[in-house]
C-alpha cells in the first residue's frame, strides 16, 4: 500500500485557496490600488511635516516610506481571516470540520498560508515594485540583512496568526466578535508602527510597546531591513517574536480546548 | 458498532441502545423528541451528563477527529462542502482529507455522480445549488470515504420522491456490504423501507427499538374513515368502532383494523344506505408516536 502524506489535507486547503483568490481579479486589483493610495497619502503628509529637513532624529524620508511600504505590504501578505472560526460558529459547520480527521488549526494555517503566498506573489511584490519605481525605497543593508529579514518577516506573521488565532477563540462565548476585532485591529495598526512609525512615539510609548507584541509584527523586520540592528539585536529580537507567537499561541491552544468543552457539554 | 448505556442528555432520559454491525436503524419521533441529541452524542460532538456512549468500541467524545474513514456523518442544515467551491473541488478535498486511494475515490465518485444525479450540476458553485442538489451532492460526500458507520440527521429533507427512493436503495446496498445506518427522519413511509429496525423517541424516551412489524402489531392505533352519505343514517351498533361522530352528511369511524376490515364496514353502510365517497387514514407517525407514549405512560 502508497504511505499516507499526513500532509497532503493541508497542501490541498492551501491550494485551494491559493486559486479561490485569484477568482476574484478586480477585487485583487482594487486591494493593490488601495495599498499604493494609502503608502502615497502618508508619504505626502510627511513630506509635507519634514518640509525641507532632510532627516529628523536621523531618519530620512526615504527609510520612512520604506517603513510604510514594507508594512503595507508586509500587512497585506499576512491578512489572517479573522473570521474563520466565527464564520463556521455561525453557519454550523464547526460541527462538521471537529468531526474530520485532520486538525483545525492546521487547516487554519494551510488556508492563511495558501492566502499568504498569493499576496506575497500578486501584492507585496507589485506594491514593492511601484512603491520604488515612483517614490524610491532604501535598498536592504545588506544581503545578510535581507536574509534576516525574510526570517524576521516570517515570525511577525506567526505573530500576527497568533494574535488572530487567540482573539477569534472567544467566538465560542461571544458568537459576535466584529467589537473585539476592531479593537485588536487598532492595537495592531497603531502599536506595530505601521501607521505612526515607531521611531517618532515618545520614550514612556515605547516602553508600553516594548512589553506588548506589536512591534514584533511589522517594525522588528523593517528595522531589520533598514540595517539599524547589530547582528546580536537581531538575534535577541527574533527570539523575542519567538517567545511572543510560543505565549500567545498558547493562551489561544487553552481557550480552544476550553470552547471545544463548551461545545460538547452545552451544545453549539 | 453504537452502544449507549443509561444515556442523559438534555431532554434525552435513561437511553440504552445497542446497535450491531450491518445494521441500519431508523431513529423516528416528533420534533424535540431528542433525535438530534443522540445523533450528536453518537458522534462526539456531545458529551452525556450521564451513562456511557461507545461508538465504534471508543468513547466518541475523546477519539472525536481519530475516528478517520471509519465515520461518516451527515447532518441536514450543517454544510458539509464548503459553499464557495464546486462540488467536483468539494469532493477532491473530501479525498485528501480522507486519504482515499484516487482508485477507489474515481470509481465511487462516477457511481454516485450517477445514482444520485449531482454528475449533471457538479462542476457548479455549491451556494448556487438548490437545496435538493445541495443535499444530493452532500449525501454523495458523506458516502465516498466508505465509512463502516453513517450517521445521518434528517437526510430526506429537500429530496424529491426520486432521491428518497434512490437514498434507500443505496443505504440498503452499504448494509449488505457491512455498513451500520443510523438515520433519523420524520417521514415513516420513507424511512421504513431501507431500515431493518427501528427506535422510536419521545420526549426523551426510548418507547420502541425493534423490527417494523413488531411495531405495527403490537402498537397499532386506529384507522380513521370519513364517509359522505347520500342517504339516510346507518345503524353501525353491530361494528366493534372505537368512535364514531356524524357532522351533516358525514360520518367519521375509528376502528382498530386488527378487529374489523375497512370492507366489512363500507359493506354493512352499503346494505342501509348510498355514499358519496370514502376517505381512509393509516395511522401516521404522529399517531404511533402519541399512542406509543400513551402505552408508555400506562405501564
Amino acid at each position: 500500500m502508497k504511505k499516507r502524506n499526513p500532509l497532503s489535507p493541508y497542501f490541498a486547503y492551501a491550494k485551494k485557496c491559493f486559486l479561490n483568490r485569484s477568482a476574484y481579479r478586480f477585487d485583487h486589483l482594487m486591494n493593490i490600488l488601495s495599498t499604493c493610495l494609502q503608502i502615497f497619502i502618508f508619504w505626502e503628509i510627511y513630506r509635507a511635516l519634514y518640509g525641507n529637513k532632510t532627516q529628523v532624529d536621523g531618519i530620512t524620508i526615504t527609510m520612512l516610506t520604506t517603513n510604510f511600504v514594507l508594512s503595507a505590504g508586509l500587512g497585506a501578505v499576512f491578512c489572517p481571516d479573522d473570521y474563520f472560526l466565527p464564520g463556521k460558529i455561525w453557519d454550523g459547520s464547526i460541527s462538521t470540520e471537529l468531526l474530520r480527521p485532520i486538525s483545525f488549526k492546521g487547516r487554519m494555517i494551510a488556508e492563511n498560508a495558501g492566502n499568504a503566498l498569493f499576496n506575497l506573489i500578486f501584492r507585496f511584490a507589485p506594491i514593492c515594485i511601484i512603491a520604488a519605481v515612483f517614490i524610491g525605497l532604501c535598498p536592504p543593508a545588506g544581503l545578510l540583512h535581507a536574509l534576516c529579514f525574510l526570517v524576521s518577516a516570517f515570525l511577525g506573521w506567526g505573530v500576527l496568526w497568533a494574535i488572530s488565532f487567540a482573539v477569534q477563540m472567544t467566538a465560542f462565548w461571544l458568537i459576535n466578535i466584529w467589537s473585539i476585532l476592531t479593537i485588536k485591529n487598532v492595537f495592531v495598526r497603531v502599536l506595530s508602527g505601521s501607521m505612526i512609525p515607531l521611531w517618532f512615539m515618545p520614550d514612556w510609548m515605547h516602553k508600553i510597546i516594548a512589553f506588548t507584541p506589536f512591534s514584533s509584527i511589522y517594525f522588528t523586520p523593517v528595522q531589520i531591513y533598514l540595517g539599524q540592528l547589530s547582528f546580536e539585536e537581531i538575534a535577541l529580537r527574533c527570539t523575542i517574536q519567538l517567545v511572543w507567537i510560543i505565549f500567545i499561541y498558547a493562551i489561544g491552544d487553552i481557550l480552544w480546548k476550553k470552547g471545544q468543552k463548551k461545545l460538547v457539554v452545552q451544545g453549539g | 458498532m453504537i452502544c449507549f448505556e443509561k444515556v442523559s442528555k438534555y431532554v434525552l432520559s435513561d437511553v440504552s441502545l445497542y446497535i450491531p454491525k450491518g445494521v441500519c436503524v431508523g431513529l423516528i419521533g416528533p420534533s424535540g423528541a431528542g433525535k438530534t441529541t443522540l445523533i450528536r452524542l453518537a458522534c462526539g460532538l456531545l458529551e452525556a451528563d450521564n451513562g456511557n456512549v461507545i461508538t465504534l468500541g471508543k468513547n466518541p467524545v475523546k477519539h472525536r477527529g481519530h475516528f478517520g474513514s471509519r465515520l461518516s456523518v451527515f447532518m441536514s442544515g450543517v454544510p458539509l462542502l464548503c459553499l464557495d467551491e464546486t462540488v467536483k473541488q468539494g469532493f477532491e478535498l473530501i479525498k485528501e482529507v480522507y486519504h482515499i486511494p484516487e482508485k477507489n475515490f474515481s470509481k465511487d465518485y462516477s457511481r454516485l455522480a450517477d445514482r444520485l444525479g449531482f454528475n449533471g450540476f457538479d462542476s457548479l458553485i455549491v451556494k448556487n445549488l438548490s437545496l435538493g442538489q445541495r443535499m444530493r451532492a452532500e449525501l454523495g460526500a458523506s458516502l465516498i470515504c466508505r465509512p463502516e458507520l453513517l450517521l445521518l440527521d434528517e437526510p430526506n429533507i429537500g429530496l424529491d420522491e426520486i432521491g428518497k427512493a434512490v437514498l434507500c436503495e443505496l443505504i440498503k446496498e452499504c448494509c449488505e456490504r457491512g455498513m451500520t445506518v443510523l438515520l433519523t427522519s420524520h417521514d415513516m413511509t420513507e424511512i421504513s423501507k431501507a431500515c431493518d429496525r427501528l427506535a422510536v423517541l419521545n420526549g426523551g424516551r426510548l418507547l420502541f427499538y425493534g423490527s417494523e412489524e413488531i411495531l405495527k402489531s403490537r402498537y397499532v392505533p386506529t384507522d380513521v374513515m370519513t364517509v359522505t352519505l347520500c342517504g339516510s343514517l346507518p345503524d353501525l351498533d353491530d361494528l366493534p368502532l372505537n368512535r364514531y361522530s356524524v357532522e351533516g352528511n358525514t360520518l367519521t369511524l375509528s376502528y382498530n383494523s386488527n378487529y374489523v376490515t375497512a370492507a366489512e364496514i363500507i359493506k354493512l353502510i352499503l346494505e342501509q344506505t348510498e355514499i358519496s365517497s370514502v376517505d381512509i387514514k393509516k395511522p401516521d407517525l404522529e399517531s404511533v408516536c402519541s399512542s406509543l407514549s400513551e402505552h408508555a405512560i400506562i405501564s
